[in-house]
């Protein structure tokens, strides 16, 4: 047996590439991790990056292990910064607000508050991207020294460059620990943003291709433009519905979420001015808004930037010929209705004749039973000595149309009557 | 004047694709139902003439005259004619898919019933309901969509008609199923099976906006006039608003939804949960570092001042409201959850006691005597005893936790500790009546305290 070792052992010195188990292993391991990209629009992603872009404190709201980090990676892919994650729950508290080191003379010198090695770098780099994933699992004082590195952007004696964006990470609270939340005042400074995984996508990537997110850019010529509008929308809103400016989240459910306030409504200006500049959807938009504010004034304001993208019905009825009404019909009721509305405030023979003429092209061009309403309205609106336009001839069939509803209705209230009997 | 619907226009494309296989959900119904729609569609030899527009339009515009917080919704609709779909049915993408020859049969005002109990399948989000409840129960295979198209459909039809729209013929109720009405899709799914009673239903394929399956009929998420999932959104929004606005003309089912559409119910143990852990995990209580005894990573940095992590277990007690207005398996429920989380946080049963409290506090139970506590009681509230019991004890408790139905006066001042109260809803006109004072509302949970509505 001794003698007969060497010998195998010399064989396999012999061979060019020796092949142990680990190598094996290695192989294996690229294997697994050749995967592919596919370009696929990621709203969530591009929320995310807005937001980031926007220097605005982000916190993901997700379950363990649904992809917040690759996310995070390919966010600083696209903005091109370098990653630092630093991991919150096995970390002290002094880690974030300065480990103070006893000096030869504290009397006179002071206790310095030393940072970290990782925010010394950071600072150094001048640029970079902070994630602080696991806020929620970290004792308290942990995450009350993360939140003063997060809002004020300091780590003990250090201030963070405005090159370095920080994003931060939390479980909801149902499936956190310790039942971490954040308080209302903090809970209004960050933009929140909830993270699911898409099924799909997890499949898909599983089997080896990947998303890649195509990333918003920015238009240089758009800014201007950008700012007018984000402002117009916000003012827009808030000038009808002040109760909306400031409202504490009242309700358990809603503790911990964003809650509209000043603040939160310059938040949300600013990301609509960002969302515009990159031209992105009105999803993503949602995302933003939802999560500056909370859903119900966000839903507001995106109610509200549905009605500023309708036509303007002074223009409409300037030039009914040419009006190009919006396909759906409940956004193309709203305008009718806008365009009667200015009819009733400046009544006006031109101008009335013109808003017949825009039910007539509502009527050739979509479903009649919208113009019924606007048109009743209308008609009230005549004055003794206006003529009835020759257009309205056209109309004939709508007026059919709501003669044939009154009577079902008129049907319907017999059968009920007979059913109570 | 032919209306929106393109008579050979987006409609006639996915007709001609698939006009052979019919899908099987299809099929299910039509047999199910003998409903004679469905054979007339299939055969596409004898192909009906064209769609009436005015009919269906004329029903749209008569139900959101009687149902006016649902015009939004009804006007958002598309209309699409399609041949292949047995009555009417949606998609997700809130089209509607029209049969000429069910327009044809159908009189007005039915017509006008579908068309609310179609838009209200995509209001209620029955199609995302239905895809989570096959995910979470497992349910597969065209027979279960069936069953939650049916589900969906009882939990519309029990009161979205009358009060000026009629109820079509042949609509699935859940009384002819024999099942108690006011409940949701979820609860009905539970409740019945497919078999003699479900034999006779008609018209009930409502496509892939009831019950997530797609058809063949189907446009596809890239089609024309789809409302993507933000559009949605501000539709339902603005419907429920109009509803919350003037609440006086919709139905109780109606309101409860404009009022759930939002805010969903809250998920009480969750809360509750989340609620008592913050409470005794905050300053004083818990787990935390402290500067008071120096770190064990002291040793291998000299120079610097490291604190330590130390566990205070809080102190929970419980204060129970025993008077008769409080039922046993209510209590029962509540107490087991709060006992299960007061062990989770402080991790040793001693720390947590009880206070049953009527109009009197009784004796301080603690926990670990086992789960016999006396709930003992029954008369009038009065749960400020129970709070100055609770806060007598030893050494006082971090947490006190209050179960009851808020029918009691409550104290004056903020005790000294963090206060959640679980609060057990009751209806207004239930709530405690005084023979000499009928309008006596009694006072709600004071804001200091945290409070979360169980059940």
């Amino acid at each position: 047996m001794p003698t007969y070792t060497p010998f195998v052992a010399h064989d396999t010195t012999s061979d060019p590439a020796p092949v142990t188990q680990l190598d094996v292993a290695g192989e294996l391991l690229t294997l697994l991790r050749d995967a592919t990209t596919e370009p696929r629009p990621d709203t969530r992603l591009e929320a995310l990056t807005l937001a980031v872009a926007a220097d605005l404190p982000v916190l993901l709201w997700g379950e363990p292990g649904i992809g917040k980090t690759a996310a995070l990676t390919q966010l600083a892919e696209a903005l091109d910064l370098p990653l630092t994650t630093v991991i919150a729950s096995v970390h002290e508290p002094s880690d974030f607000s300065g480990l103070p080191v006893v000096g030869n003379d504290p009397a006179v010198q002071g206790v310095p508050m030393a940072p970290p090695d990782w925010a010394v770098r950071l600072v150094r780099a001048g640029r970079g991207l902070l994630f602080l994933d696991e806020l929620s699992t970290a004792p308290p004082a942990v995450q009350a020294a993360l939140l003063r590195l997060v809002l004020e952007r300091r780590i003990g004696a250090l201030r963070l460059p405005p090159g370095v964006r920080i994003v931060a990470a939390a479980n909801p609270r149902s499936s956190a620990a310790d039942g971490w939340e954040l308080s209302p005042p903090l809970a209004n400074r960050f933009v929140h943003l909830h993270w699911t995984h898409d099924h799909e996508v997890v499949v898909r990537g599983l089997g080896g291709t990947w998303p890649r997110a195509t990333m918003p850019r920015l238009a240089p010529e758009k800014l201007p433009e950008a700012v007018d509008f984000a402002r117009r929308a916000v003012c827009g809103l808030l000038a009808v519905r002040p109760e909306l400016v400031h409202r504490l989240p009242s309700s358990e459910t809603r503790r911990g979420g964003a809650w509209p306030s000043p603040r939160s409504w310059e938040t949300a200006l600013c990301l609509i001015a960002f969302a515009t500049a990159a031209g992105s959807s009105r999803e993503v938009l949602s995302l933003l808004v939802r999560g500056a504010v909370g859903d119900g004034p966000g839903l507001e304001l995106l109610a509200s930037l549905d009605r500023m993208d309708l036509p303007d019905p002074e223009v409409l009825l300037a030039d009914p010929a040419a009006a190009v009404l919006p396909d759906r019909g409940d956004l193309r009721q709203a305008v009718l209705d806008g365009v009667v509305a200015a009819v009733r405030t400046r009544p006006d023979k031109s101008r009335w004749d013109a808003a017949w003429a825009l039910l007539v092209r509502a009527v050739e061009t979509g479903a009649p039973d919208l113009v019924v309403v606007p048109a009743t309205t209308l008609a009230t609106l005549r004055q003794e000595d206006w003529d009835v336009p020759a257009s309205i001839e056209q109309l004939a069939g709508v007026v059919s149309l709501s003669r044939r509803a009154d009577r079902a209705a008129t049907r319907s209230a017999a059968v009920a009557a007979k059913a109570g009997r | 004047m032919s209306g929106e619907a393109p008579p050979n226009g987006a409609a006639a494309a996915p007709e001609d694709a698939a006009k052979d296989e019919v899908p099987a959900t299809g099929q299910a119904a039509s047999a199910a139902g003998g409903a004679p729609p469905a054979g007339a569609v299939a055969t596409a030899g004898d192909a009906p003439g064209a769609l009436d527009v005015d009919k269906l339009f004329a029903a749209r515009l008569h139900a959101a005259r009687v149902r006016p917080f649902l015009a939004t919704a009804l006007f958002a609709l598309h209309a699409v004619e399609s041949r292949r779909v047995p009555t009417m049915a949606v998609d997700r993408h809130w089209r509607c898919y029209v049969s000429p020859a069910f327009v044809d049969r159908t009189p007005v005002e039915d017509l006008a019933g579908v068309w609310v109990h179609e838009v209200s399948h995509l209001l209620r989000d029955h199609h995302g309901r239905s895809d989570r409840l096959a995910r979470e129960r497992g349910l597969t295979g065209p027979g279960e969509r069936l069953r939650m198209n049916i589900a969906a459909d009882c939990e519309i039809n029990d009161d979205a008609f009358g009060d000026g729209l009629l109820r079509p013929e042949g609509a699935v109720t859940p009384a002819s199923l024999g099942l108690p009405e006011g409940e949701l899709m979820e609860d009905y799914l539970r409740q019945f099976r497919l078999g003699p009673r479900t034999q006779e239903l008609s018209w009930l394929d409502c496509g892939s906006g009831a019950d997530g399956l797609e058809r063949g009929w189907d446009l596809g998420p890239d089609g024309a006039h789809g409302l993507n999932a933000q559009e949605q959104d501000a539709v339902r929004f603005r419907v429920a608003q109009g509803i919350n606005g003037r609440p006086g003309n919709a139905p109780k089912g109606w309101k409860r939804w404009a009022e759930e559409a939002f805010h969903p119910p809250q998920p009480w143990r969750e809360l509750l949960g989340a609620a008592v852990r913050s409470a005794a995990c905050g300053t004083g209580a818990g787990e935390d570092y402290t500067y008071g005894r120096p770190s064990r990573r002291s040793a291998g940095l000299p120079g610097v001042v490291l604190p330590s992590l130390r566990r205070t277990p809080p102190r929970v007690s419980v204060v129970i409201d025993t008077s008769g207005s409080v039922s046993d398996a209510e209590l029962g429920s509540a107490l087991l959850e709060v006992a299960a989380i007061a062990r989770a946080v402080g991790g040793r049963r001693d720390l947590v006691t009880v206070v049953p409290c009527d109009a009197a506090a009784r004796i301080v139970h603690p926990l670990c005597r086992g789960e016999g506590i006396p709930l003992m009681g029954g008369g009038g509230t009065d749960l400020r005893s129970g709070f100055a019991k609770a806060l007598r004890a030893g050494p006082p408790p971090d947490v006190v936790v209050v179960l009851t139905d808020g029918q009691t006066p409550w104290p004056a001042r903020r005790p000294p500790c963090r206060t959640v109260v679980g609060l057990f809803p009751r209806q207004r006109r239930l709530r405690s009546w005084d023979e000499d004072d009928p309008d006596r509302v009694p006072d709600s949970p004071p804001a200091w305290a945290r409070v979360v509505t169980i059940g």
